[in-house]
């Protein structure tokens, strides 16, 4: 047998311990695969999406590996030292520590190389799937599987570094100098009272203070917050995890009263000693599992902005161009075209906007007729407006404007035409954004609109005018495809800063909204990929750390079995020990991102008009339903594990 | 009044190689009485100790504990068996190491939903008999050997068992601390008249014991009683073993001609 047969061995027959290590090394590979494969792929390389593409899924793809470091680093760790034993006996035989090392490296490196072998062929078996979804979330027409080194390259490079940075880092927690206490095997180091109360308190102080800060944010004082908080709810969690916990386990262990019952004594203790063991990995759990509620949550949320999109947004295409626009007629003829080849039924409406200056503000007000609006209101079945001579109406520009010009009552002269008007009403419907028309907006009646006849002040006739053509169309999200000569001069204007010298505007709400829609949902989609594989880790590191301390276990259950312990209490210390080690951190985790949420919501409700209550709900329900699954494929194992005699 | 009766007691392990661990065997244990079970490695006797305290159950024969066969209860009623009528001591101390001390003596009682006053004052009157006061809140990996076995025995004998049973208790402990908890042992079966059956491979153990049983091969060998003299009993105890012929334990140089 040579020295790598040895170690080959080494590793197949321990290849129970080394499942969970491995098959979270292969999800996470597989996943970095795929990211890249995605990233490098030459399709969308001419796409505007790939620069937020590209950027969301490095840092997914930076994110991962770090987790990866960690979750590998730790799992390496409790490894080795459950296997102390037998590195004691090995030492005995006189193997050299440079030599031991080697053998820890090559069994490092067989997993390491096969889980990248594996990782990268289910990768690439299932990148078409994966293009699948991406391109229908993107609907572009195809996103062929092709082949190239570079996704290949970072992988394997990536991941072949990790593993050699863990296998050599973690060598070094093998102690050589006393070859009695390797001998002896893992003894589990359980000193009692390493805490202390006032970090422990400090912990739970900062806590309550990040959260009270979160709950109670405010505009004011956005930047004190938005500094503090993080910081404040980090560092909290920490000492949460290595004082507050066993401070407050050791005061509910001095109550003897409630204490010594039935099994609790024997859950409680274990519990002190697995979160005093595991205090730095539930920290880091806690962490990312925030961070990836975060993402997966403010991610979803922005979709629902999408579903807020055509309430926003009801006019399915505007054109909107000056009276002196050459391009007028051919353009409008054009678009009439492409909806007609596209078999679209639609319905074209022409405006009128006129420019005045508002005595009140002295600011540009655009002004449109009541007929007009009430032929699109006939179209949508908004209401109808009936205004007098003298009368005018605000239209909102926004769900939020609503309540605000709701309470407006203005009285005020155009200036240009002496035109008095009061304005006391406002429209309940939202028809325009504001980059079509602008947050100015007013009706009156067509009296009042045959009136103006003086250009606004500083323009000439030709500029105080606007047509606005409006394409209703009822399938508004098939228009994608259209105007698509019109949006790329708009995109190249906007790009050399002339979108002012353009006598046209032309806006897409189909068009739009696909673009926002994909980008959310891409993005989307690559947080949630990564989210399973924290989840998938950091259950795979529980599961090791019970493979790893079972042997004691089995032994512990054994004593408990002969002091005659019924088979469903043994259960209930089962899961009194898991449940704390699976929804302890994640439970903290949901709590900070509960009120990282009331602070965001503040946030959201300043860029755009939106509750994110219900999404998040669903979101937070759907991770839960998995980690419970998880819990209970885990304790199904552990189970079966400890009652095997 | 026998308190444990073994009517032939047969166990027969399945598998690659059929194995009959124990045959045929009988013998009764009296209330109060102080027996140990001796024989060769590989004779059957840690077999015979998990059937009687019933984690294992004999391919055939009866095994009847305070007029109750355990091995016709139902699981439930198997564990609460174990809990009230049971105590057992190992020969590596089987402390729960997150426990302390005190929590690991009291923890039959608890499971038992003791209310706290009868814990306390068994967990008192316990600890005053093995001298265990001073190191209540100590957790086990921070006492030494004669200690946790000490422990273990508080652990065993504290809800009151009918029937204490001792697998090589003295296996792992200096001949001090070996001392110490034989006699220890003994004092407990004398004045609470506590029944205890030890298995062991120390011929200085049995010793100490009302009446050795040696068994071979998983059947009945020979039995002796104690005399008056320590000395003679364990003299006595050395002939049957060289008898026997086995290697038992590490007295293999001092066995008589």
């Amino acid at each position: 047998m040579t020295f790598r047969q040895f170690a080959f061995r080494n590793v197949i027959r321990n290849q129970r311990v080394y499942a969970a290590f491995f098959l979270s090394s292969v999800s996470s590979v597989m996943v970095f695969f795929i990211y890249s494969m995605l990233m490098f792929h030459p399709k969308v390389e001419d796409e505007f999406l790939r620069e937020i593409a590209f950027q969301g899924m490095f840092g997914a793809e930076v994110i991962l590996v770090l987790f990866t470091l960690f979750f590998l680093f730790y799992s390496m760790r409790a490894f080795l030292e459950a296997r102390s034993k037998e590195f004691g006996i090995l030492l005995q035989l006189g193997i050299e520590k440079r030599k031991l090392n080697k053998l820890i490296l090559f069994e490092t490196m067989i997993i390491g190389i096969a889980a990248i072998i594996v990782g990268i062929v289910f990768g690439y078996a299932f990148s078409k799937f994966f293009f699948m979804i991406v391109r229908e979330i993107l609907q572009i027409d195809s996103l062929p599987l092709y082949f190239s080194w570079k996704p290949f390259a970072l992988t394997i490079g990536t991941f072949t570094s990790l593993f050699v940075i863990i296998s050599s880092f973690s060598v070094m927690f093998i102690k050589d100098n006393n070859l009695v206490n390797l001998l002896r095997g893992y003894w589990r180091n359980e000193q009692i009272a390493k805490y202390s109360v006032w970090r422990g308190i400090a912990g739970l102080l900062l806590l309550t203070m990040a959260y009270v800060m979160a709950a109670n944010i405010n505009k004011a004082y956005l930047i004190v917050f938005v500094s503090l908080t993080p910081p404040f709810a980090m560092i909290g969690t920490y000492l949460f995890f290595t004082d507050s916990v066993p401070f407050i386990l050791s005061r509910i262990r001095r109550h003897r009263k409630w204490y010594w019952h039935k099994y609790r004594i024997i859950s409680l203790a274990k519990i002190s000693s697995i979160m005093r063991e595991n205090s730095r990995m539930f920290f880091i759990s806690c962490m990312v599992s925030t961070l990836a509620f975060l993402a997966v949550g403010s991610l979803s949320s922005m979709s629902t902005f999408t579903h807020q999109y055509h309430q926003l947004n009801p006019l399915g295409m505007v054109y909107s161009s000056k009276i002196d626009n050459p391009y007028e007629k051919t353009h409008v003829s054009g678009l009439i075209e492409e909806l007609e080849d596209k078999g679209l039924s639609y319905h074209l409406n022409k405006f009128d906007v006129k420019r005045q200056t508002s005595s009140n503000t002295q600011k540009t007000v655009k002004i449109l007729t009541q007929s007009d609006i009430n032929r699109l209101a006939l179209l949508y079945s908004y209401p109808v407006v009936n205004l007098k001579p003298g009368e005018a109406m605000f239209l909102p520009y926004s769900m939020d404007s609503i309540d605000m010009l709701k309470k407006k009552n203005v009285e005020t002269v155009l200036q240009e035409n002496s035109i008095p008007l009061t304005i006391n009403k406002v429209y309940p419907k939202v028809l325009f954004s504001p980059t079509e028309l602008g947050t100015n907006v007013i009706v009156v009646s067509d009296e009042d609109f045959r009136l103006i006849k003086e250009p606004m002040v500083g323009a000439n006739a030709n500029q105080s005018t606007n047509h606005i053509f409006v394409f209703s169309v009822p399938e508004w999200t098939e228009t994608k495809d259209i105007g698509q000569n019109l949006d790329a001069l708009m995109t190249e204007a906007y790009m050399t800063n002339h979108e002012n010298d353009l006598p046209f505007y032309f806006e897409n709400s189909g068009l739009d909204y696909s673009f926002i829609r994909s980008t959310f949902a891409l993005l989307l989609f690559i947080g949630l990929l990564a989210a399973t594989v924290f989840f998938l880790a950091s259950g795979s590191f529980i599961y090791f750390k019970l493979y790893t301390g079972l042997e004691e276990d089995k032994k512990q259950f054994d004593a408990l079995r002969r002091m005659g312990i019924t088979d469903k209490e043994l259960r209930k210390i089962v899961n009194s020990q898991l449940i704390p080690q699976f929804f302890m951190p994640w439970g903290l985790a949901m709590f900070h991102s509960t009120f990282a949420f009331m602070a965001l919501q503040v946030f959201w409700k300043g860029i755009a008009d939106l509750s994110i209550i219900r999404e998040i709900f669903l979101v937070l329900a759907g991770i839960s339903c998995m980690q419970l699954c998880y819990f209970y494929l885990i304790r199904w194992r552990y189970l079966s594990h400890i009652r095997a005699i | 009044m026998s308190i444990l009766k073994i009517q032939d007691v047969t166990k027969v392990y399945e598998g690659k190689v059929t194995h009959r661990a124990v045959n045929q065997l009988s013998f009764e244990v009296e209330n109060g009485e102080f027996l140990a079970v001796m024989g060769p490695s590989g004779s059957g006797k840690t077999t015979l100790l998990n059937m009687i305290s019933t984690i294992d159950t004999p391919t055939s024969g009866e095994i009847i504990v305070n007029d109750i066969k355990p091995h016709k209860l139902k699981k439930n009623d198997l564990a609460y068996f174990r809990r009230r009528q049971l105590g057992f001591v190992f020969q590596d101390f089987n402390l729960l190491q997150m426990l302390t001390v005190e929590e690991n003596i009291v923890l039959p009682l608890t499971l038992d939903d003791q209310n706290l006053e009868t814990m306390e004052t068994r967990l008192q009157y316990v600890t005053e008999q093995l001298g265990l006061e001073k190191i209540l809140e100590k957790r086990p990996n921070e006492i030494s050997g004669g200690q946790a076995q000490k422990t273990a025995i508080g652990r065993a004998i504290i809800h009151k068992p009918s029937l204490l049973l001792a697998d090589e208790p003295t296996g792992n402990l200096d001949s001090k601390s070996s001392k110490d908890v034989l006699e220890l042992l003994r004092r407990i079966n004398k004045h609470e008249n506590t029944t205890i059956v030890m298995v062991t491979h120390d011929p200085i153990a049995a010793s100490y014991c009302d009446r050795v049983l040696f068994i071979k091969d998983g059947e009945y060998f020979n039995e002796i009683y104690k005399d008056n003299h320590r000395q003679t009993f364990f003299q006595a105890i050395l002939n049957v073993l060289s008898l026997l012929g086995g290697h038992v334990g590490d007295f293999s140089t001092v066995r008589l001609p």
